[in-house]
């Protein structure tokens, strides 16, 4: 009889209960690390679903998770402060731009791919970088106030650290099984059937172009809501966000990790800050250390650090 | 047009600039017939699939599928319509499993594509008619398996399956035993005899091993420099000078 791959959750669950209970352990400045990590983890695992799961390179998410973050800025500063209203917001935006630019994207593929949405993202980085009365042009947008939320009668506030992780913690949590559910869904399967053969699909009456937009929309969504974190997180929207180095970060994350494992970018993204952490204490090139332990990863671990890692350990079946 | 015609096409051409591959072909097919096209190479066999296919649409003529017109509708409007087709290179999902690569077809034609929740294993109708699909061509077995891990004809096998899953009303197989050995060849043979039999599928093939042709096709269309040179049952096809001597003018032995 047809039986799935076993979904392995206590992995999942442990790593779940290790990032709720580690800022009672580690010292602060940590904290706010992880709470980085795990923002960017978010968007390098929004990023994959293109990547490892539809085949497709995109070099241009920097401008959704600007997007998000300037919608949050925006929002905040014109008054709004109910949190759900932002984080919503933010993804609509980046969903709606994402249509768009997928719209016009996806019927190429590869190389093209990567970089005609190289090329739009550089478009809303110049109209972040140039439209000074909107987007405070190269100095950002600055954020003084923080949404606030009212559960049960308390009203939370995320102006410490630790409240900030928490906020975060909790959103990337429900965004990342969100894209797990999609993963595994049927949609995920047809997904992953165009990596493989997008012209077979097409030969099954599937329509590749529709069904590559959507991937795309969705990976802009949710890369819009890391951007909304970020920007609370980091009280501030850059049009860096949105420059094509920025949008490589997630690409670089889910490489060192591993593109055909769920979590592998996630893994991907904490590599990459705490790699970042040792080697910029002894020098200020850190990206010349980067590049070289870059290489040996993509020599040697060919499906990633987690992927190779967890392939050697428990031999399992396809992704 | 007769009520069973089940693919009929009209005058159809194809050209690339002022060369034209194919040129005036009309055909029609009758529900559950198992009919062959053949032709030495560079007749224009494959352009023909894709342009009947959706591949690219024909510079000229029409197309009808069971009655309704589908010339120039992309490929997965065909599939749509009833028509799906294998190809002469394994045209398959490579790093997904066996029932993995039926259910992509089972779930477009049962509308799930866009359905972000819930796991295809847990969904029964999906993997029943999974199971049945591969059960026909004999992979019931070998569901958990990656395709990339099969052998070549197994791997044939499982295209043969993504074809037939969505029960569409014609089939078009190009080369389905290209490149097999002579057992492979034989079980795909008795393989395509017992599908026709049992589903009432009408199946249209192109082949250039003769013997298979001539131990599957109850008619054969014959195509010789983009046009159709004779058409007929294998016995008329056998005794037909025409063919005989575009065949031999290339030295294939019939």
């Amino acid at each position: 009889m047809m039986t799935q791959n076993n979904h392995n959750l206590l992995g999942p669950a442990l790593l779940t209960i290790l990032l709720l209970l580690a800022p009672l352990v580690i010292p602060v400045y940590w904290v706010m690390l992880l709470s980085e990590i795990l923002i960017m983890g978010l968007m390098a695992v929004s990023l994959n679903l293109l990547l490892g799961y539809t085949g497709l390179l995109s070099f241009g998410q920097g401008a959704f998770f600007g997007l998000g973050a300037y919608t949050a800025a925006l929002m905040l500063q014109a008054g709004y402060e109910n949190l759900f209203l932002i984080l919503l917001a933010g993804m609509l935006v980046a969903l709606l731009a994402a249509l768009v630019v997928g719209f016009f994207s996806v019927r190429l593929d590869e190389i093209f791919f990567a970089m005609i949405t190289l090329g739009f993202g550089m478009m809303f980085f110049s109209i972040a970088h140039n439209w000074l009365d909107v987007t405070g042009g190269s100095d950002g947008l600055p954020v003084f106030n923080l949404p606030s939320l009212n559960l049960f009668g308390f009203q939370l506030t995320f102006y410490t650290p630790i409240n900030m992780y928490y906020l975060v913690f909790v959103v990337v949590l429900i965004a990342i099984s969100l894209l797990w559910l999609i993963v595994h869904s049927p949609f995920g399967l047809i997904l992953k059937s165009m990596r493989e053969n997008k012209q077979r699909v097409s030969f099954i009456g599937g329509n590749v172009k529709t069904l590559r937009i959507a991937a795309f929309a969705i990976s802009g969504a949710f890369t819009g809501l890391a951007g909304v974190l970020f920007c609370l997180f980091n009280n501030m929207a850059t049009p860096e966000f949105m420059h094509w180095s920025f949008s490589s970060k997630p690409i670089i994350m889910s490489i060192i990790g591993g593109t055909g494992v769920f979590l592998g970018p996630l893994f991907g993204a904490g590599i990459f800050f705490i790699l970042e952490q040792i080697i910029i204490q002894y020098t200020e090139n850190w990206m010349l250390f980067l590049g070289i332990i870059l290489i040996p990863i993509v020599l040697f671990f060919p499906q990633g650090v987690f992927g190779t890692l967890r392939n050697k350990f428990f031999k399992q079946g396809s992704k | 047009m007769s009520r069973d015609s089940v693919l009929r096409i009209e005058n159809l051409g194809h050209s690339y600039g002022k060369f034209k591959v194919i040129e005036d072909i009309s055909l029609t097919i009758g529900k559950g017939e198992m009919s062959a096209l053949i032709g030495p190479n560079g007749a224009g066999k494959t352009t023909f699939y894709n342009a009947i296919s959706g591949k690219f649409p024909p510079t000229k003529g029409k197309v009808f599928l069971n009655g309704e017109d589908i010339t120039g509708l992309p490929s997965h409007r065909v599939v749509d319509k009833g028509m799906c087709r294998s190809f002469q290179i394994t045209n398959i999902f490579t790093e997904l499993t066996v029932a993995e690569n039926v259910f992509s077809p089972l779930i477009i034609q049962q509308n799930k594509h866009f359905k972000l929740y819930g796991n295809v294993f847990n969904d029964q109708q999906i993997t029943e008619k999974a199971m049945d699909t591969l059960e026909q061509v004999g992979l019931g077995g070998r569901t958990d398996q990656v395709v990339a891990n099969l052998a070549y004809g197994d791997k044939r096998l499982v295209e043969m399956a993504i074809v037939l899953a969505r029960d569409p009303s014609v089939v078009l197989l190009d080369e389905p035993t290209a490149g097999m050995n002579p057992e492979e060849t034989e079980n795909m043979i008795n393989l395509i005899k017992k599908l026709a039999k049992n589903s009432g599928t009408t199946f249209f093939i192109t082949e250039h091993d003769m013997k298979v042709v001539f131990s599957l096709a109850e008619k054969i269309y014959v195509l010789h420099q983009g046009h159709l040179l004779a058409q007929g049952s294998p016995e008329e096809i056998r005794a037909n000078e025409q063919v005989q001597e575009a065949y031999l003018g290339r030295k294939v032995h019939a």
